[in-house]
């Protein structure tokens, strides 16, 4: 409550980092003269801090693989081993997420999630969050468009004990009825709550209006109010029967844990974990998002002091290897602080706190959107520098300095994540649950390192042009449209919190 | 660039967190403590495993110490520090910056302002030459337009992060019920539009001149370099600034940090664009340290951490009358916020609610908790400490605070005791002599009506 960050530009997931004006480095020494004492001469004291300091190049970073093992039960094992600090951290993850969520039953994937934990082997919900506490351990439970996750991060002393409950919930679930009642109750009281927050809504337009509703990538994957209400724990039971294998399951674990340690303790864990006689079933690999699009949404947020505003188009597909280029130049357009959206929109103009942009990727197709939250009065004029921005980023591609600078900041960026088990795990749990390869970090590394001027535009006019892109705005009707019909804008389709058409 | 050799995997350095497998408990954080001549103080901790550095400068002036019809100054002022000098222009800061490869951020609290650096260790003396610059010369370079420009990205922040925001509103009224007329904190760290309206440009040289004094600063950097080579730098950009000597803290004149001001229950209700009514709990408690904070911690964890805590498995999972509870003991130097809250579910009359809560807290008044209640939250507490130290920044910005708040950036394992040797019977000592039933703020949150003004 008292902590206030000046950017709001921290964490965004996959996608973050940089570029700014560099100077040439004047060869100045490290260490400036102290001004003399005594007699000082005619001319004005030197200054202490003398120029700018050189910075040589930073070495590039190759990110670490994992070793790769198969337990009896047929579960794939990644680890990395990391020793200095006593904390393991595991995912495991299976290829089935919201994408695979039947017509009518969006966020299946989620339920199915929050489920897992509510009761497992012999603890009902209250003893497993118990004994998860009494060991300092954090647990998770989450899906995505394509794969599901169970977490758990825990000191070393307890991963034994911590170890055996991750086990439970993912492969012993009780899927109580009660229990069940009572996370739908708060689930459905959750997507009543997401209705007023501007951000979460967003999230939900893009998904529906790029995608589409009949698309398995075009509706929430926590749900809406008329799913949420239709699910059953028969549905979340099927769900889970049909993802939840031990021969679809990567389990990802790094940290404080040999292989000599792990192998035995996932094999006691997991020996009652069968996989049934029948084949599993392949990841579904959705198609890439068709149209038509509308030029134009708006979502009413009737007297809200800001409006987002943003432009999104369909993005890259995970096994892309382009996906590493796109990361620098996404970094060099809104990915930063000092990208070329929060440049303009906030600090050279003031409308808002933050302008970004954003890729991510799925096993299908990808999305790709920038945007901002402005204060209410400009949302004409910050869409128009917004989508200005985007234009001339699309027909000049970067500048020398941004080529140069997005590859040390994303060379930073993923430095960083490879600093705590968690971020490790986490990253690693990513990748394997879109079945890339366990090397894949490090070859997409030297490919984003290497790429040139050349790619980097042809990316850039690609996925940040705003030719074809849908404008979202979610802001106070009355005011906004008046500032939209200014800028010509065709008239917009109205939609509700929850992407739909509102006719 | 061109890539000269092909790095080694980054981690923390072995011993540089030491976790003694004798208990399997003991924390440390290696480093080193000098002051320079002009009074600024600088923490070093070498970490060469990984190939970052992590710089941290903490000054002691925060919210508290605004003056009046500037509310939101603090925090106004942590955007100007990024405008720019004659060394280093507008842009450039973050502009240099992240073009080595690093990136940085800043934030304003009640106490302190803090800034911090992150990025490969050979940008180190860039980072360092950036923030000597800044705090030697930037007051007196702010103008107006560099003012009014931050002045409507602050604006922004706070449309952003509090008004638009489902509840924000509650962090605005909250300060104002809690703290007296006259206290430093009985207004919200963001501020009000008007004040920041009003400020200008003499408010700004004024604040640097103050505040932003070399002796009012610390410094900690943390990761790879080398202490030796980096120290004559310290003194040269650091150590000869001009300095008045360490600003007197204000502190809260005419209050005790002892006693509470409430006198009484203390009721509000607002309207925000809500969907469930929330009701919240606050009271007065012991500064952070002191004796009780710890304590008052984990009273917080067995309240409201996890679905076994009290107030989840009473209101949430049993009575189902919430949608969500939270308790924090909120610790500043001053005092210290013990809040506690609950989302009501749709059709449940929220008096039932805030009885309910008021229940729970009465239990922790009349019986010591359990041993396996404090063994848990304690282990929660282990947990937190281990893992955040796992990152550089983190581990500059905590022994940033160590010293802010002990003037010992090595207070890490002692830190760590208190919630070790916290008793069920000082819990139970804290929670009767600070939750108290009739020195306390309700503050209730209702959904606006539609079309309604706020």
């Amino acid at each position: 409550m008292t902590h206030t960050f000046r950017p709001a530009l921290m964490s965004l997931g996959m996608s973050l980092v940089a570029c700014g004006a560099q100077t040439p480095a004047a060869p100045a020494p490290l260490l400036a003269t102290p001004a003399a004492s005594a007699s000082a001469p005619v001319s004005p004291a030197p200054d202490p801090l003398g120029s700018k300091p050189p910075t040589p190049p930073s070495p590039p970073f190759l990110p670490p693989s994992p070793t790769v093992d198969l337990a009896p039960g047929g579960i794939t094992v990644w680890l990395l081993e990391r020793h200095e600090v006593p904390i393991v951290s595991c995912d495991m993850t299976v290829p089935t997420g919201a994408s695979s969520d039947p017509k009518g039953k969006a966020g299946l994937a989620h339920a199915t999630a929050r489920m897992l934990e509510e009761g497992a082997g012999a603890r009902g919900a209250i003893d497993l969050a118990r004994a998860t506490d009494d060991l300092g351990a954090h647990l998770a439970t989450d899906a995505n468009a394509d794969a599901s996750f169970v977490s758990v991060t825990v000191l070393k002393r307890n991963l034994d004990r911590a170890f055996s409950i991750f086990a439970d919930v993912v492969a012993r679930p009780r899927f109580e009825r009660a229990e069940y009642k009572r996370m739908a109750d708060l689930w459905f009281n959750e997507l009543l709550e997401r209705q007023k927050d501007p951000d979460a809504t967003a999230r939900v337009v893009y998904r529906v209006a790029l995608f589409g509703p009949d698309h398995p990538y075009g509706h929430p994957w926590d749900g809406t109010l008329k799913s949420a209400k239709a699910m059953t724990l028969e549905d979340v039971r099927r769900f889970y029967a049909a993802a939840w294998r031990p021969d679809r399951a990567v389990l990802i674990c790094a940290g404080d844990v040999t292989k000599t340690e792990l192998m035995p303790l996932v094999e006691t864990s997991f020996s009652s974990w069968k996989a049934p006689a029948a084949p599993p079933s392949a990841p579904l690999v959705p198609p890439p998002p068709k149209g038509p699009w509308p030029r134009l949404v708006l979502v009413d947020r009737p007297d809200a002091p800001q409006s987002v505003v943003a432009a999104l188009k369909p993005g890259l597909v995970a096994s892309d290897p382009a996906g590493a280029a796109l990361w620098r130049v996404n970094d060099a357009i809104g990915g930063s602080f000092t990208s070329r959206l929060n440049q303009d929109l906030r600090e050279r103009r003031g409308y808002t706190y933050g302008a970004r942009s954003r890729f991510s990727v799925s096993r299908g197709a990808g999305q790709v959107v920038s945007w901002a939250n402005v204060v209410t009065d400009k949302t004409g004029d910050a869409l128009d520098a917004m989508l200005g921005d985007l234009q001339k980023f699309a027909d000049e591609g970067l500048s020398d300095d941004e080529v140069d600078r997005t590859r040390s900041q994303a060379r930073g960026e993923l430095v960083s994540v490879y600093e705590s088990v968690e971020g490790i795990a986490g990253h690693l749990a990513a990748d394997a649950s879109l079945g890339l390869p366990p090397d894949w970090q490090a070859k997409v590394s030297a490919r984003r390192e290497a790429a040139q001027k050349g790619e980097l535009d042809a990316l850039a006019k690609q996925f940040y042009s705003p030719d074809g892109a849908i404008v979202v705005v979610v802001g106070p009707r009355a005011r906004v449209q008046p500032m939209l019909d200014k800028l010509k804008m065709p008239t917009p389709e109205i939609r509700d919190s929850e992407g739909n058409v509102v006719k | 660039m061109r890539p000269v050799s092909v790095a080694t995997l980054p981690f923390v350095g072995a011993g540089l967190l030491a976790v003694s497998s004798a208990n399997g408990r003991d924390l440390d954080i290696p480093f080193t403590k000098t002051t320079l001549a002009d009074g600024m103080v600088a923490i070093l901790s070498v970490d060469h495993a990984v190939p970052q550095v992590a710089v941290n400068i903490s000054y002691d002036v925060g919210s508290r110490m605004e003056p009046a019809g500037r509310t939101g100054f603090a925090h106004l002022f942590e955007h100007l520090m990024f405008m720019g000098t004659r060394r280093a222009p507008i842009g450039s800061f973050d502009g240099w910056m992240e073009a080595a490869g690093g990136r940085n951020n800043a934030w304003t609290a009640e106490d302190r302002t803090d800034y911090f650096d992150i990025a490969p260790a050979a940008a180190l003396p860039l980072l360092l030459w950036l923030e000597a610059d800044r705090m030697r010369d930037l007051g007196p370079l702010i103008d107006q337009d560099k003012l009014g420009l931050q002045r409507d990205v602050v604006r922004n922040e706070r449309r952003q992060s509090i008004e638009n925001r489902p509840y924000g509103v509650e962090e605005l009224e909250l300060p104002k019920l809690l703290w007296p007329e006259g206290h430093p904190y009985h207004h919200p760290v963001i501020g009000s539009h008007e004040d920041l309206e009003a400020a200008g440009v003499g408010d700004v040289r004024q604040f640097f001149a103050t505040w932003y004094d070399p002796s009012n600063a610390s410094l900690v950097i943390v990761g790879d370099f080398d202490p030796e080579k980096i120290r004559p730098t310290l003194d040269t950009w650091f150590g000869s600034m001009p300095s008045h000597g360490k600003p007197a803290d204000p502190g809260a004149p005419g209050f005790s940090d002892e006693k509470t001001t409430l006198r009484g229950v203390v009721r509000a209700t607002i309207s925000d664009n809500v969907e469930l009514t929330k009701v919240t709990l606050a009271w007065q408690s012991p500064k952070h340290f002191a004796p009780g904070d710890a304590e008052l911690d984990l009273v917080a964890s067995v309240l409201a951490h996890g679905k076994e805590s009290r107030l989840y498995k009473a209101l949430v999972y049993d009575q189902k009358i919430a949608q969500e509870v939270s308790a924090q003991q909120e610790s500043h130097v001053l005092g210290s916020d013990f809040v506690v809250d609950a989302l009501v579910r749709p059709g449940v009359d929220p008096s039932k609610v805030e009885k309910a809560l008021f229940d729970q807290v009465a239990k922790l008044r009349e019986q010591e908790v359990s041993n396996e209640e404090i063994e848990r939250a304690r282990n929660g507490y282990e947990m937190e400490f281990v893992d955040r130290l796992q990152v550089v920044a983190e581990r500059a910005s905590l022994l940033n605070m160590y010293q802010a708040e002990r003037g010992d950036p090595g207070f890490v394992q002692r830190d760590l005791d208190r919630y070790r040797h916290a008793t069920a019977g000082e819990m139970l000592s804290y929670a009767k002599r600070v939750l108290t039933p009739d020195a306390v703020v309700v503050l209730t949150t209702v959904p606006r009506k539609e079309g309604g003004a706020r």
